[in-house]
């Protein structure tokens, strides 16, 4: 019996549908169905400047909007040859990581309602409502900042930022604590998580699927040092691996990876507010050499830029060719690569063998964003 | 906490040595290229012609180690060189990754310090190009046995930009309806998002600058 | 217990006054008695039915407040936390508002929650958090006005049957749960003299009703034509099943006990034996509670109607009034079945030390009774600054609450019980739930049942409890639950390498194939 969940429904965290073969409780095939919000992102940067196109990679993962558009800077940036000043690489990584606590806030958030609990929807959005007010000073608005621009960024961090921004993340990391505790040493959380959507990481990484999915599966891989980019070798963090059992990484794995994972995020905004030059209570201009330099605006034909950069749900990379309409004021081609979309099928074949119920827990834990699924 | 450079280079370097060894007396073409912003990072391009793909693609995997598709995509060029109409470009990356050892019924984390990763142990990005002549269908052959993740990016490659893949099951369309246009591949360069080429349609909103001629058409 | 509102006694007297002033004179005089039991009846089961429609306003309303409390949420609603850290930052004083300074010792205890708990870091960053209070309302009205809004919401929504599901089966299905709902309140006695039908069998025929609605549950999620309907459908018909059978054996612990199968003479029992039934049978109360949450369907048991999974379950395709009447019997079963624990474990309408307070004073006069309670007021009115004169008004009403009020706030304070498990549980996988309920439940109800026969038969001597047996019995369930409360040894945590555990930084100096040893 085919079972439709389709397009409405209250647990695919998006616009998709997954079409699941039901023989009693026990799912037997699975099919996933995207491209409900395909939106034509790549067809519409080809008519666009680089600078327009920001605002369009915010809205691919609505969820976690501050990793996508920097994801399209630093291609941008490789493709037009621009410096970025350090301050700048700071600030950045700054925005990225509150962004990346944001998402996985979301992610939690969205993820308890799915096995049952309602409490921890209320306390996760609680906690992500003070990461959107920093974003919020940072970027100006709660969901699609903007924020960076080819050679730096908009605007410096606000006066008195960097005094709320330790506040509220020391506040963060306790409050943290207080819902993993609730979730962790609930038996009905671990039975319900443990053991369903097991996930070998040799095959994971061979289906593509990066991120903390496959650290989860115990394999130390992350975008941020193994293809170094900003500041993350100058800061002081450490990757978030979990240990999982024979079979490979289960829901539990990934629960728990994405909840260091915060913790690591949260660190490493403290310690970047720590050795930012120039320091964090400076406030420059906007403009100012030390946020920005001035980029070119065309890109020749011929040329090319990509980057791998590691986005909340895995390794997202942009890859450019210049030499667009305009004498190269528009890209060629942008193309996308979304962790999500090569995940999704994976995941989807997760869940063979498991029981209906259990389609949450698998789903939910792989974190899906049908926005830059689709793009 | 990151890759050395000199270690970085010294692996491009090796790869790059190693391609050129076995594909001699093609016309494969292997170089370090280095990222022109942020750290430099060095990465190896390759320019594979189209019946090698797959020979290629396999000797990367097995013997190379690169276990990681990351996307695979194709672009368009009507106006290009004539034996580069289409273009398939392939990211893949060598990320080392094997499954956990296994230890008294559980598994150990995989744990390396990327200050010391050298030779074969360094992840690496290869970037691989592939043209394809003018044809009214072009295809490659398909690496979807080398690389699962290569599944469903050669189905929106074909489906976006209508590039086929030989030897691809189950070859469907996947962003957009089931129910397209046979043929109708929207990434191509002479469908245009804007009409006649009047660029500036978006800010247009009321149609003010419309021309004469467009009178009664829908935008 | 010199209970007061004998409303049946009343009902009795109206009718047989109407029945004397109307039947009585006339040539059906024969048929006077009947007359007179059957307006009484009437009267009684309007009383009892209209005093559960309107208390269980009150549960949709401590379901509502209390949940957001334990959530968190702020503005109408106020979280919990806030009673200790402050909202906006300065200190909460609406309890320097309530009367007759009763507000005080909650000041205290805020302050000591405070001192002990809070951190100034937090009133800064919570308020604005914290702060999403509705400005701009210009009227105030309780909470729960609010399910009236509901109810009307229902009635105007879409009245629909899907075109391709069995028409009479769908339309029945309502009417077996609502009516096997409602029906179930006219065997649940309010008190001594409130209730509409008292047989001699009362808890049997309760239990028997309890029983009906999972056919109708069954009925609705195959009648709908939706596969998602039809899996909640069979999850619930499974589940309610399952968890019938530890209820009844675990009712059945409480009738032996009590030396009968009807439930006001359960309640006497207790009164007279001087000690609640939770004390002599905490297990029992437990494995009712965990069998009760199950047959009402609540989270963690939530399966059957898991949004996640199943959008509504077996209700999906009901709309408009259907639903809402379906909605209302869920938790109307919530309230029957905090009716019975209260009934059953927590000595129904007695109030609590009700007849040790009752023999500190010998004459049971209202008058001496409260001047002997005033005094425990005044002495404890001087320690803190409660005016002296009022402080006993509150103890004094405790005599001439009529003892229906007593259970109802039980009823309510357990339903507040429910809520907390609602808010702090996920929902367990059905086949996890059944394996639960047959493999656990049914052996432990077994034991249960055993242990109260032993009670009664051997170390009951038929008068009341001597003090130590369910003080015995409280303080070892008390232990057990200590132990199993207490987390786990934290040294086999770690030889568990599971939780709690993630990067431990064992990069330690080793070759790019360390990983390999």
């Amino acid at each position: 019996m085919w079972i439709s969940m389709g397009p409405q429904h209250p647990m695919t965290h998006g616009l998709w549908t997954l079409k699941v073969k039901v023989d009693g409780e026990t799912v037997v095939d699975t099919i996933p169905d995207l491209g409900y919000i395909h939106r034509g992102v790549e067809k519409i940067c080809e008519s666009r400047e680089f600078t327009k196109i920001t605002t369009y990679c915010d809205r691919l993962c609505y969820a976690s909007a501050n990793t996508w558009s920097h994801s399209y800077i630093y291609a941008a940036e490789d493709l037009l040859e621009v410096e970025v000043p350090e301050r700048a690489e700071y600030i950045r990584v700054i925005a990225i990581e509150l962004q990346r606590i944001a998402s996985h806030l979301m992610w939690l958030g969205a993820f308890c309602p799915d096995v049952g609990n309602l409490t921890a929807f209320v306390w996760c959005l609680r906690e992500r409502e003070m990461m959107l007010d920093l974003l919020q000073e940072l970027g100006g608005s709660r969901m699609h900042y903007n924020f960076p621009r080819i050679g730096g960024v908009k605007r410096d961090l606000p006066i008195g930022f960097a005094m709320r921004a330790r506040a509220k993340l020391n506040l963060f990391l306790n409050r943290i604590q207080e819902t993993e505790q609730l979730l962790d040493e609930s038996t009905v959380f671990l039975v319900r998580t443990q053991g369903v959507g097991y996930a070998k990481p040799e095959e994971m990484v061979n289906y593509g699927v990066t991120g903390p999915n496959v650290r989860a599966g115990g394999v130390n891989y992350d975008v941020r040092w193994a293809h170094p980019y900003s500041v993350y070798d100058q800061l002081d963090w450490q990757v978030s691996v979990e240990r999982p059992s024979i079979k490979g990484a289960d829901s539990y794995d990934r629960y728990r990876v994405r909840v260091d994972e915060m913790r690591q995020s949260a660190l490493m905004c403290l310690d970047a507010l720590n050795k930012i030059p120039g320091g964090a209570e400076t406030h420059y201009s906007e403009g100012d050499p030390m946020i920005i330099t001035k980029a070119k605006e065309r890109a020749e034909e011929g040329k090319t830029g990509f980057h791998h950069f590691e986005d909340s749900r895995g390794e997202s990379m942009f890859y450019m060719v210049g030499g667009g309409d305009q004498r190269g004021k528009y890209p060629y081609r942008i193309s996308i690569r979304s962790p999500m979309f090569i995940t999704l099928p994976y995941a989807s074949k997760c869940m063979i063998g498991y029981k209906v119920a259990d389609i949450p827990a698998i789903m939910g834990s792989f974190d899906p964003c049908i926005g830059e699924t689709d793009r | 906490m990151k890759i050395r450079e000199e270690y970085a280079e010294e692996a491009a370097q090796q790869i790059v040595d190693a391609a050129v060894l076995r594909w001699q007396g093609t016309r494969l073409e292997a170089e370090v290229r280095h990222h022109k912003s942020g750290m430099a990072r060095p990465y190896v391009y390759i320019n594979c012609p189209r019946n090698h793909w797959r020979a290629v693609a396999k000797w990367l995997r097995f013997e190379m180690g690169v276990d990681h598709c990351s996307m695979i995509t194709g672009i368009h060029w009507p106006d290009g060189p004539d034996d580069c109409k289409w273009e398939v470009v392939a990211h893949l990356m060598r990320m080392n990754v094997i499954n956990p050892p296994e230890r008294g019924g559980w598994t150990k984390q995989v744990i390396r310090d990327p200050n010391i990763l050298q030779d074969d142990d360094v992840p690496m990005e290869f970037e691989v190009s592939i043209s394809i002549p003018d044809t009214r269908s072009p295809s490659v052959q398909s690496v979807q046995e080398v690389w699962m993740g290569a599944d469903w990016n050669e189905k929106e490659t074909w489906d976006l930009v209508g590039i086929d893949f030989e030897g691809h099951e189950n070859m469907r369309r996947v962003l957009q309806p089931h129910d397209t246009p046979v043929g109708f591949h929207p990434l191509q360069r002479q469908h245009k998002i804007r009409y006649h080429d009047f660029e500036y349609m978006y800010d247009d909103a009321q149609g003010f600058g419309r021309k004469a001629i467009d009178e009664g058409k829908i935008k | 217990m010199g209970d007061w509102f004998t409303v049946r006694t009343w009902a009795e007297e109206f009718s047989q006054m109407i029945s004397d002033n109307s039947i009585g004179k006339t040539s059906f005089s024969d048929y006077s008695d009947t007359f007179v039991t059957v307006m009484t009846e009437g009267i009684m089961a309007v009383t009892v039915f209209g005093i559960i429609m309107a208390t269980i306003l009150i549960l949709l309303w401590i379901e509502r407040k209390f949940f957001a409390r334990i959530m968190d949420r702020r503005g109408a609603t106020m979280a919990i936390r806030s009673l200790w850290v402050g909202e906006g930052g300065e200190h909460v004083d609406w309890y320097d508002e309530l009367p007759f300074g009763t507000g005080k010792p909650l000041r205290w205890l805020n302050e000591l929650l405070n001192n002990t708990f809070g951190s100034s870091s937090e009133h800064e960053t919570v308020d604005r958090v914290n702060d999403r209070s509705y400005h701009g309302i210009w009227f105030l009205l309780p909470g729960l006005i609010q399910n009236v809004a509901d109810g009307m919401k229902f009635m105007t929504k879409e009245w629909m049957v899907p075109a391709k599901a069995d028409k009479f089966i769908f339309e029945v299905a309502p009417f077996i749960i609502i009516t096997s709902t409602v029906m179930l309140f006219a065997f649940i006695p309010l008190s001594s003299e409130i209730y509409s039908a008292n047989p001699e069998l009362s808890l049997l025929f309760l239990m028997a009703i309890f029983g009906i609605a999972p056919l109708g549950v069954f009925f609705a999620g195959w009648s709908s034509n939706n596969k998602y309907t039809l899996l909640g459908g069979i999850r619930s018909a499974a589940q309610l099943t399952a968890y019938e059978i530890p209820l009844l054996v675990t009712v059945l612990s409480v009738a032996v006990i009590s030396g009968s199968l009807n439930i006001i003479e359960i309640v006497e029992f207790q009164v007279s034996s001087g000690s609640w039934n939770i004390f002599l049978l905490p297990f029992g109360a437990g494995l009712f509670l965990i069998t009760m949450v199950a047959e009402v369907e609540r989270i963690p048991f939530d399966m059957p109607e898991a949004e996640a999974e199943l959008v509504e379950g077996w209700w999906t395709e009901y709309g408009g009034m259907r639903w809402g009447l379906m909605f209302a019997s869920e938790y109307l079963r919530c309230y029957a079945a905090c009716l019975l624990f209260s009934l059953f474990f927590l000595g129904g309408w007695e109030m609590p030390f009700g007849d040790s307070i009752i023999n500190i004073i010998p004459n049971q006069d209202l008058i001496l009774g409260a001047v002997g309670v005033g005094l425990i007021g005044l002495a404890l009115g001087m320690r803190s600054e409660y005016p002296a004169l009022l402080a006993p008004l509150p103890l004094v009403f405790m005599s001439v609450v009529p003892s229906i009020a007593w259970l109802l706030f039980k009823s309510w304070v357990m339903f507040a019980v429910f809520v907390w498990i609602r808010a702090s549980f996920h929902r367990i996988r059905t086949d996890q739930i059944l394996e639960f309920g047959w493999r656990w439940l049914l052996p432990l109800s077994l034991v249960n049942l055993g242990f109260a026969f032993w009670l009664r038969l051997a170390a009951w001597d038929g008068g009341e409890w001597p003090l130590f047996v369910p003080g015995l019995i409280t303080g070892i369930a008390f232990v057990v639950f200590v132990i199993l409360g207490i987390d786990e040894d934290t040294s086999e945590l770690e030889g568990r390498t599971r939780p709690y555990s993630v990067y431990t930084g064992d990069v330690g100096p080793a070759s790019p194939r360390s990983h390999e040893k």
